[in-house]
């Protein structure tokens, strides 16, 4: 079962763009606050009218507004899970997950309201008790087990893990892996935590300002972000400046010149790169590494991808140490990378170090019209 | 004491409150749900007979109902009715000059509630009674319940508009109210006494138990 979705609209808010999502796959609407992820989601739900626009799970056409078509959120069976969970504080977490199952007589209702709850993990006690009772974690459990009772044919998420700590958070990563195996359902899932959004997606669609900008297998969009914007919007820190100087005389690569803002020195780097033939000579671009592409080296350099760098920041979190280390051939250009085992425990501020780049995995962009 | 004029007066609560329910619960949900130009000019006429003394407000009616005005006339002709010094009358000034005491606490109480959870019932397939007499109405019942209890109380203790519109025609239109401003009149405190400590008593009682079952459903929650 395929969920098809096609908006264009102007008025109230900009919101447009097309997505697919296929049974048993988890679909992330990434992007920042005011983005135009939850409006996307309302329209799924059909909470929210499109001006112009398509939905179609499977062969159900839930909305086609050039046809006139707009089937209301009751007879659509969407299980969407609220951010703030929206459960009713007046019932029960049992009375809750009944919401959607009042089509049964009383007694199968409770059992399956039941059966959904333990679904969840929710104890008997706790299945009695009103949402103020439970904990976040506890209420965001009730919210995902009353969207399942639905039956629904597609699985929403709007922010579910945003009221959760860390702690409950794994097992709802957990619980969440879970379903997409088991439901086999399309699951879109709403978030603006990018490491979520890449550790439980398969497929992100990165929107901002209402427009989707890109969207790709994650690994994908980190790779090769469509511009600076997206590369921005999914975390790329290593982003840098430069201009597109032309082939290097060996097919598939091409010159790429560093440079910092605005500084134009005589000793800019000069960096072999893959040519996708897509870059006017000339042209100014940005470019980025993820930071995969970036190894320490604790000796001085000795080939053309090797830079010397000064140690600027090393600020150690838990298991890992980030690190900022500023080139010495572009004061004021900072690479930034995670650092993990052993060597993280000799490397302080103000050493100079050799930080070496894998130049195939350079992504280079055009800087739109400007 | 008047046992006439208090039962009499409990009649007419009760009935405008019949009356002014459906409407008032009606009106209510819709000034806290829609956004339109004119709204704070229909909120303003809600709270009208709140700030107006009750003698204008009764004289209006007096004026619109009574049998020289058309739609007494038009009564009087059509419906074989008389709209004023009688209890049909008072009845529809009593509908009237409560529409405040009605609409606004049904107004905030269902502005309270979160529009997200009246969007979570109709994802969950709820139809919009199902909706309603599972989510709104027990979410809105401490505001509907303390607007029930400020109607009938304060249509117990009006003595203006019911004097304007009734006169004072005992076993018709007679109230408690009146009743106790006829015993002061005639210096007969003791009587007066009485009647004014029951509905002293009474209002009190009455507003206290709201307050009260308010504060018990916030803190179910």
């Amino acid at each position: 079962m395929m969920l098809q979705v096609e908006v264009e609209q102007a008025q109230p808010l900009p919101l447009s763009g097309a997505f697919r999502c296929d049974s048993g796959e988890l679909l992330a609407l990434v992007g920042p606050s005011g983005a135009g992820k939850t409006s996307m989601l309302r329209v799924l739900a059909g909470l929210m009218r499109p001006q112009h626009g398509r939905v179609q799970v499977g062969d159900e056409v839930w909305c086609d507004t050039a046809r006139g078509v707009f089937v209301p959120p009751q007879r659509r069976h969407v299980g969407l899970v609220f951010q703030h969970y929206a459960l009713m504080p007046h019932l029960s977490a049992l009375d809750n997950v009944s919401l959607p199952l009042l089509h049964l007589p009383p007694a199968e209702r409770r059992q399956q309201a039941r059966r959904w709850l333990a679904h969840v993990r929710l104890s008997d006690a706790q299945q009695e008790r009103r949402p103020a009772a439970l904990s976040g974690g506890e209420q965001q459990r009730v919210a995902v087990a009353r969207a399942l009772a639905r039956e629904p044919r597609v699985l929403l998420l709007d922010e579910p893990f945003s009221a959760v700590d860390q702690m409950n958070r794994q097992g709802l990563y957990r619980l969440l892996a879970d379903l997409r195996r088991d439901l086999s359902i399309p699951i879109v899932l709403v978030t603006h935590d990018l490491h979520e959004a890449a550790m439980l997606a398969n497929w992100l669609v990165v929107m901002d300002a209402g427009q989707v900008l890109q969207q790709g297998p994650p690994a994908a969009i980190h790779r090769a972000p469509r511009n600076a914007r997206v590369a921005d919007l999914v975390g790329i820190q290593n982003r840098f400046q430069g201009r597109w100087v032309g082939p290097s005389g060996q097919d598939g690569w091409g010159l790429l010149q560093w440079q910092a803002d605005g500084t134009h020195t005589a000793t800019l780097p000069l960096l072999t790169v893959r040519d996708k033939r897509r870059i006017d000579v000339g042209q100014d671009v940005h470019w980025v590494l993820t930071s995969d592409a970036l190894t320490l080296l604790e000796r001085p350099p000795g080939a053309p991808d090797e830079f010397a760098a000064v140690v600027t920041e090393a600020r150690p979190l838990g298991e890992i140490t980030l690190l900022a280390l500023e080139l010495e051939a572009l004061p004021g250009t900072v690479l930034r990378l995670t650092l993990s085992g052993p060597q993280r425990l000799h490397i302080e501020p103000g050493r100079t170090l050799t930080v070496r780049l894998d130049l195939g995995l350079v992504h280079v962009m055009p800087v739109r019209g400007r | 004491m008047d046992w006439q004029a208090l039962i009499l007066s409990l009649q007419l609560a009760g009935v405008t409150l019949l009356v002014l329910l459906p409407p008032g619960l009606w009106l209510g949900r819709w000034l806290a749900r829609t956004r339109f130009a004119g709204k704070s000019l229909v909120e303003a006429l809600v709270v009208l007979p709140l700030v107006l003394p009750p003698t204008v407000l009764g004289y209006y009616l007096l004026v619109s109902l009574g049998g020289a005005s058309p739609l007494g006339r038009w009564a009087a002709q059509a419906l074989d009715l008389q709209l004023s010094f009688n209890f049909l009358g008072l009845v529809v000034a009593s509908v009237i000059f409560n529409v405040p005491f009605i609409v606004q606490p049904v107004q905030r109480a269902f502005e309270a509630i979160p529009r997200e959870l009246t969007e979570a019932a109709a994802v969950s397939g709820l139809g919009f009674w199902q909706t309603w007499r599972r989510g709104e109405l027990p979410l809105a019942w401490p505001g509907i319940l303390s607007a029930m209890v400020l109607t009938f109380v304060h249509t117990m203790g009006e003595f203006g508009v019911v004097l304007m519109v009734g006169g004072s025609i005992p076993g018709e239109t007679k109230t408690i109210a009146i009743s106790i401003y006829d015993r002061v009149q005639a210096f007969d405190f003791a009587a007066a006494d009485r009647m004014a400590l029951l509905l002293l008593s009474l209002s009190l009682a009455a507003v206290t138990v709201s307050f009260f079952a308010s504060a018990r459903l916030a803190t179910r929650r």
